[in-house]
């Protein structure tokens, strides 16, 4: 037996799949996942925020197993349920190798598995800026050239949207966003050309499929080694946007790089129900994205917390349902998992320094195989990104391999008593920061002395705590 | 014999439990006892979604918590509808809102807290879902005689759709007639008075708190 193949888990999605009303399904999600929190006794520790509990993790595993089992997934364009019976999901679950490819040439990448505490580096750093925001042209090609000369850095996030094409405004699902896919995808080439690195991996997230599929191009665009992103939306959720990226992303031979998590205060409720959604979302990226088949990887991303005064992605009870996550699928699969960092503060500021090293804590000490994605502002401003934060993002990665667990708690419980009492309605969640002209001077690409002292500041205040930080970490082929 | 302070009890008690059957029971009992339906909303069932509401901006309950405090409202509502005039209807209602997330934003989580928080603080709310055409929410703001149309976006690329929306509304001289609340993720004040929006709400409890001082104004 086989797990089903993409094209009869499209058939459920847009034929057969049983009609459900879209409210209904989230109900099902809550009330199915409050009440599997009771029974696998999962409760919200504060006081830990990265867990050692293997227990707990299974447990987490086990219930977000049976969600999906028990309310599949929904494609919202349809409204029809996706859903699998137990020997299609364990069938499905073998076809993950534990193993991916990304980049071309002296720029090729080999994801593989790491465990728990695995003093095994990370075997991917991908940074980038997510929905970046910036203007078209030059100054894109040199947001992307400051990314692309950091030597630790593997690959990167190309975040949607540019501000304008051909000068003109773009908007969602209009044709200039499509030619603006292609445009971003040409000048990622230009950016990696100009650092010598013209095989670097870049992960193409255009909103609309059309806009990814525009970008592909084996010479000058987006590359098989390339990835597009799909998502699975808040809770269990699909559109035929999304499956038409893994449909494209199959077809093509691209990489498909999943983004998916579980969002407190939403239809999953606490930071409990979060957790376990969050790896129900995960077994649906398996089960509906087929990430076991091709070179895939995916990043566990948002528990969000989402109240009317705040919404953060690093706060303390993200960060315990994180690393408990992180260890449920490290424990328990193949899959090739990667964090991301969606900042409250912006660029250029200690606070965003310190809520990436919050994620990461849950992340690689817990064993998740990378990072991807990078860092941003969460409430986005135009020119919130630079590669000074992603170098940060690849050196920290390296500096947490083969950190424990209780040492990783410590620094992020540190980390998190620094910012959390500033994520406030009136701080409008943390500093705005600097844009990208502020932080590097453009015309030799270089981070300013401010920005590399605050940088350098914090590198000394982690190794004073217990990490590591090597001069040289080494190559990662 | 069971008093009118009972009753009212009930009624919050049964948005507290989430219990449309106990709801609908305690509805019917009120009219038994002939008490004023604008009062056993007001003072009943409201209260229950108010305390449902201000729990879920502590973060002790969540969006589902809302939904279903809303919707256990709303089926003691429609027994108590049929024994209040349409001024007694209407004076329950702090105003009309038409809300939605704009075209080709398919983002619906802040929506639904932001209309479930609208609808606990007594406002009557048709909530058009995500990925709404901007001549949809004028047609459904004219049709429901609305106040206030609401509209968030997620991405900078769906912003725009929000500035058609006031275009739209300046061109079929209908502007005057309904005040336009936005919000959502990059959306900014300042955006807001770019494009001529009547108010920005950052956040739920401030799109509540600017819904209700749009309608303070339009009553005076």
């Amino acid at each position: 037996m086989t797990a089903p193949n993409l094209w009869e888990v499209l058939d459920r999605a847009c034929n057969t799949g049983p009609v459900m009303t879209g409210k209904d399904f989230d109900m099902k999600v809550f009330q199915t996942t409050t009440r599997l929190v009771k029974e696998h006794d999962i409760k919200y520790d504060p006081r830990t925020p990265v867990s050692s509990d293997e227990g707990l993790a299974d447990e987490a595993w086990n219930a977000g197993l049976d969600l999906f089992r028990e309310v599949g997934s929904y494609c919202i364009s349809s409204g029809r349920l996706i859903r699998f019976d137990d020997s299609e999901i364990r069938e499905g679950l073998k076809e993950l190798r534990g193993e991916a490819s990304v980049g071309e040439g002296g720029e090729m990448r080999r994801l593989t598995l790491r465990s728990i505490e695995d003093k095994k580096p990370p075997t991917i750093v991908c940074g980038g800026v997510i929905e970046s925001n910036f203007p078209e042209g030059e100054n894109f090609v040199k947001l992307y050239q400051s990314i692309a000369q950091e030597p630790l850095i593997d690959g990167f996030y190309v975040g949607p949207p540019l501000q304008s094409s051909e000068g003109r405004l773009v908007r969602s699902g209009t044709p200039l966003e499509t030619h603006s896919g292609r445009s971003m995808a040409t000048w990622v080439r230009e950016a990696v050309r100009r650092a010598g690195r013209p095989g670097l991996h870049f992960i193409s997230a255009c909103t609309p499929a059309i806009a990814n599929i525009a970008a592909a191009d084996p010479v000058d665009g987006l590359r098989r080694s390339d990835g597009i992103v799909a998502t699975i939306m808040p809770e269990l959720k699909t559109d035929y946007e999304n499956l038409n990226k893994v449909t494209f992303s199959q077809d093509y031979g691209c990489v498909k790089h999943i983004y998916n998590g579980g969002m407190i205060g939403g239809w999953a409720g606490g930071p409990e129900g979060a957790l376990i959604v969050s790896i129900a979302n995960t077994v649906m990226a398996i089960m509906v994205y087929k990430i076991g088949i091709g070179s895939s990887y995916n990043a566990l991303g948002y528990l969000r917390a989402s109240a009317p005064n705040y919404s953060a992605f690093v706060t303390r009870p993200c960060v315990w349902g994180s690393s408990i996550g992180s260890q449920a699928l490290s424990r328990n699969t193949k899959i090739i998992n990667t964090c991301i960092a969606m900042t409250n503060a912006g660029p250029g500021t200690e606070m965003q320094l310190q809520e990436i090293t919050s994620a990461q804590c849950a992340a690689i000490p817990c064993g998740r195989e990378g990072v991807s994605q990078g860092a941003r502002r969460f409430k986005v401003r135009p020119l919130l990104g630079s590669g000074m934060e992603n170098r940060f993002w690849g050196e920290l990665a390296y500096a947490l391999a083969g950190v424990k667990r209780d040492l990783a708690s410590t620094i992020a419980d540190k980390m998190l008593s620094r910012y959390e009492g500033t994520i406030t309605r009136e701080s409008d969640g943390g500093p705005l920061g600097y844009t990208f002209d502020e932080i590097y001077d453009l015309k030799t690409l270089t981070p300013r002395k401010q920005f590399t002292e605050i940088h350098l500041k914090m590198k000394r205040e982690l190794e004073d705590l217990g990490l590591d930080f090597k001069d040289d970490p080494g190559g990662n082929s | 014999m069971t008093s009118e302070g009972e009753v009212l009890n009930k009624l919050r008690d049964a948005v507290l439990g989430y219990d449309s059957e106990a709801a609908i029971e305690a509805a019917k009992e009120a009219i038994d006892l002939k008490i004023d339906p604008v009062k056993a909303i007001e003072e009943g069932l409201a209260k229950g979604l108010r305390e449902i509401g201000d729990k879920f901006e502590k973060g002790e309950l969540y969006l589902p918590h809302l939904i279903m405090g809303a919707d256990t409202m709303e089926a003691a509502i429609h027994v108590l509808e049929g024994h209040m005039s349409k001024a007694g209807l209407e004076s329950t209602s702090r105003g009309t809102v038409v809300i939605g997330t704009v075209e080709g934003d398919i983002h619906d989580l802040g929506l639904r807290i932001v209309a479930s928080m609208l609808r606990a603080n007594g406002f009557k709310v048709y909530d058009l879902g995500f990925n709404t055409k901007t001549l949809d929410f004028i047609e459904k703001a004219k049709d429901v005689n609305a106040d206030i149309i609401a509209v968030s976006s997620l991405m900078t690329t769906t912003m725009p759709f929000m500035k058609d929306l006031i275009e739209a509304l300046d061109a079929s001289g209908l502007r005057d007639k309904f005040s336009v609340m936005v919000g959502g993720g990059p959306v900014t004040d300042k955006w807001a008075k770019e494009i001529g929006a009547s108010a920005y709400g950052r956040d739920a409890s401030e799109a509540v708190r600017v819904a209700k001082e749009i309608m303070a104004k339009k009553r005076k």
